[in-house]
């Protein structure tokens, strides 16, 4: 059952792109500063909203764990994270290309780009601490209270760094409709890929758990 | 109806403040952590000076970021010591089975830390200012406001993250990995203060948005780590 | 469209699909890793049983 609705995830999340691909190419006309290269936005902006919907994800997974104990909460919290980094990733990526084409220099501390990368670095932080520790349950704990920590660090770092510094992002107030109706039309193919990518991380989460408790019961004999 | 409030708080102060005392006397025999932590700071002052060289202006210009930069690699030392000391004869866990609260013996911790880093810093501020030619009393009571708020921040957070780092293998790699790029906020607004407070202009206006940013910052992370320590101490 | 912009679009897509992609591969590997050490601990746990 649930590898049909990945692949039928796939599937729409495909279709959706060849056709926004579509659009974003043909339809849509050059911007006068930006030529073509604008056209990179529809996916470096819906990058930056999934990731960030997926760590505030990792961080309602974790207080849910500390709540209930139950260890499910907690791959989902590591897998959702997970997903989000890889999309934070990509968002970076896109926004140093993006950037190296309108300001002419890779990076520029500029206010988003610069909290998604403290963001990316307090993830990474969080997996490799989860690498670090062997116990189901104590490498739980302390990833739960990380990701507490970190989401809740989030808009305070965003806040500090825009008062900080002085280069000016595109607004998006200014943007014309038809942009935002190309961008949440690319957010919905992403959004879809996330939940296969996190389904496929779960179900990795799901066999370690298998894999924990054999461990337990070698060590019981 | 507020007396037994008021005398749960007293005795959560007192608990604190005996493992407070409990920390910076066993500190104060050795002095370990606090030389090593000194020297480590001046250290780093030489290599900036050697590495930069900068003239006196541009240290002026500087100052908030090279003193934040030295008090953070600094303070990793102390705040590495401070869980970890614990580990050595199952401390740890009767300090965890003792009755009080994980957030009383969080605070009393991270009090003891604050004054061994404010002990580092008040030793590093005249070296500072006599390495590279500053004169950094200006403002002086402003700039230990900030700096007493800065710590704070730091130890905080440290503290938080040494309890959680705890019996890692990789602790020392693991606490600053984690700590730093959490504390971009709150060190961000203690180099904006500590710059023009070193330069000699006021705790004026244009300066109170970072003021303001420090002290929301400590506030939230104190609340986080008060509510969230229990869980993390508790095995 | 000017042809220079349209090469770093190109880049730019590419990169982020990449990185994408290298996820899903690094995702795969993991999943083989973890079904061999199943494999491997379901064999074991029956071999004690027998034996024990």
């Amino acid at each position: 059952m649930r590898p049909k609705i990945m692949l039928a995830m796939t599937g729409i999340a495909a279709l959706l792109l060849a056709r926004n691909l579509y659009v974003i190419l043909q339809v849509l006309p050059d911007e006068e500063h930006q030529n073509a290269a604008y056209r990179i936005m529809f996916f470096h902006v819906p990058d930056a909203w999934t990731a960030f919907l997926c760590f505030l994800a990792g961080m309602i997974a974790s207080v849910l764990y500390l709540a209930k104990n139950d260890l499910r909460y907690d791959g989902f919290a590591a897998s959702i994270t997970e997903v989000g980094l890889a999309f934070g990733a990509a968002n970076l990526v896109t926004g140093m290309i993006w950037g190296r084409v309108i300001w002419g220099v890779w990076w520029a501390w500029d206010v988003r780009l610069t909290t998604m990368l403290v963001g990316c670095l307090i993830y990474a932080g969080y997996l490799m601490l989860r690498r670090a520790v062997e116990e189901p349950g104590e490498r739980a704990k302390m990833s739960a209270v990380v990701s507490i920590f970190a989401f809740a660090d989030v808009p305070i770092i965003f806040f500090s760094i825009r008062w900080w510094q002085h280069q000016q992002h595109p607004e998006p107030a200014k943007l014309p409709p038809e942009w935002w109706a190309a961008l949440f039309m690319n957010w919905i193919p992403l959004l879809l890929l996330a939940g296969v990518l996190l389904m496929l991380r779960m179900e990795q989460e799901r066999i370690q758990r298998q894999v924990d408790g054999l461990r337990r019961t070698i060590h019981a004999f | 109806m507020a007396v037994p409030a008021l005398r749960g708080s007293v005795s959560f102060l007192r608990q604190s403040f005996t493992i407070a005392s409990k920390d910076l006397r066993a500190e104060l025999r050795t002095k370990e952590a606090l030389n090593a932590s000194v020297a480590f700071a001046l250290v780093i002052l030489l290599l900036f000076s050697f590495a930069f060289e900068p003239t006196e202006v541009e240290t002026r210009q500087i100052s908030g970021g090279l003193l934040w930069l030295v008090f953070a690699f600094a303070g990793a030392l102390i705040l590495n010591r401070s869980f970890a000391r614990e580990l050595a004869n199952d401390c740890l866990d009767a300090l965890v089975a003792a009755p009080i609260s994980g957030a009383a013996l969080f605070l009393g911790k991270a009090v003891a830390n604050l004054a061994l880093l404010v002990a580092v810093e008040l030793v590093c501020l005249p070296v500072f200012g006599v390495f590279y030619n500053v004169p950094w009393t200006l403002q002086f009571w402003p700039l230990m406001l900030v700096v007493l708020l800065g710590t704070w921040g730091l130890t905080v957070v440290g503290t938080m993250f040494s309890a959680l780092t705890v019996n890692l293998r990789l602790r020392e790699l693991m606490l600053p990995m984690l700590v730093y790029p959490i504390m971009v906020p709150g060190l961000l607004a203690a180099v904006q203060l500590t710059t023009p407070l070193v330069m000699g202009q006021p705790l004026a206006a244009d300066l109170m948005p970072w003021l303001r940013l420090l002290v929301a910052f400590d506030v939230i992370f104190t609340a986080l780590a008060l509510a969230l320590v229990e869980t993390v101490l508790v095995r | 469209m000017d042809t220079r912009n349209f090469t770093f679009l190109c880049y730019g897509l590419v990169a982020a699909w990449l990185i994408l992609c290298a996820y899903v591969v690094t995702l795969a590997a993991r999943e083989r890793k973890l079904q061999r050490e199943l494999e491997r601990l379901r064999l074991l746990v029956e071999e004690k049983e027998h034996t024990g």
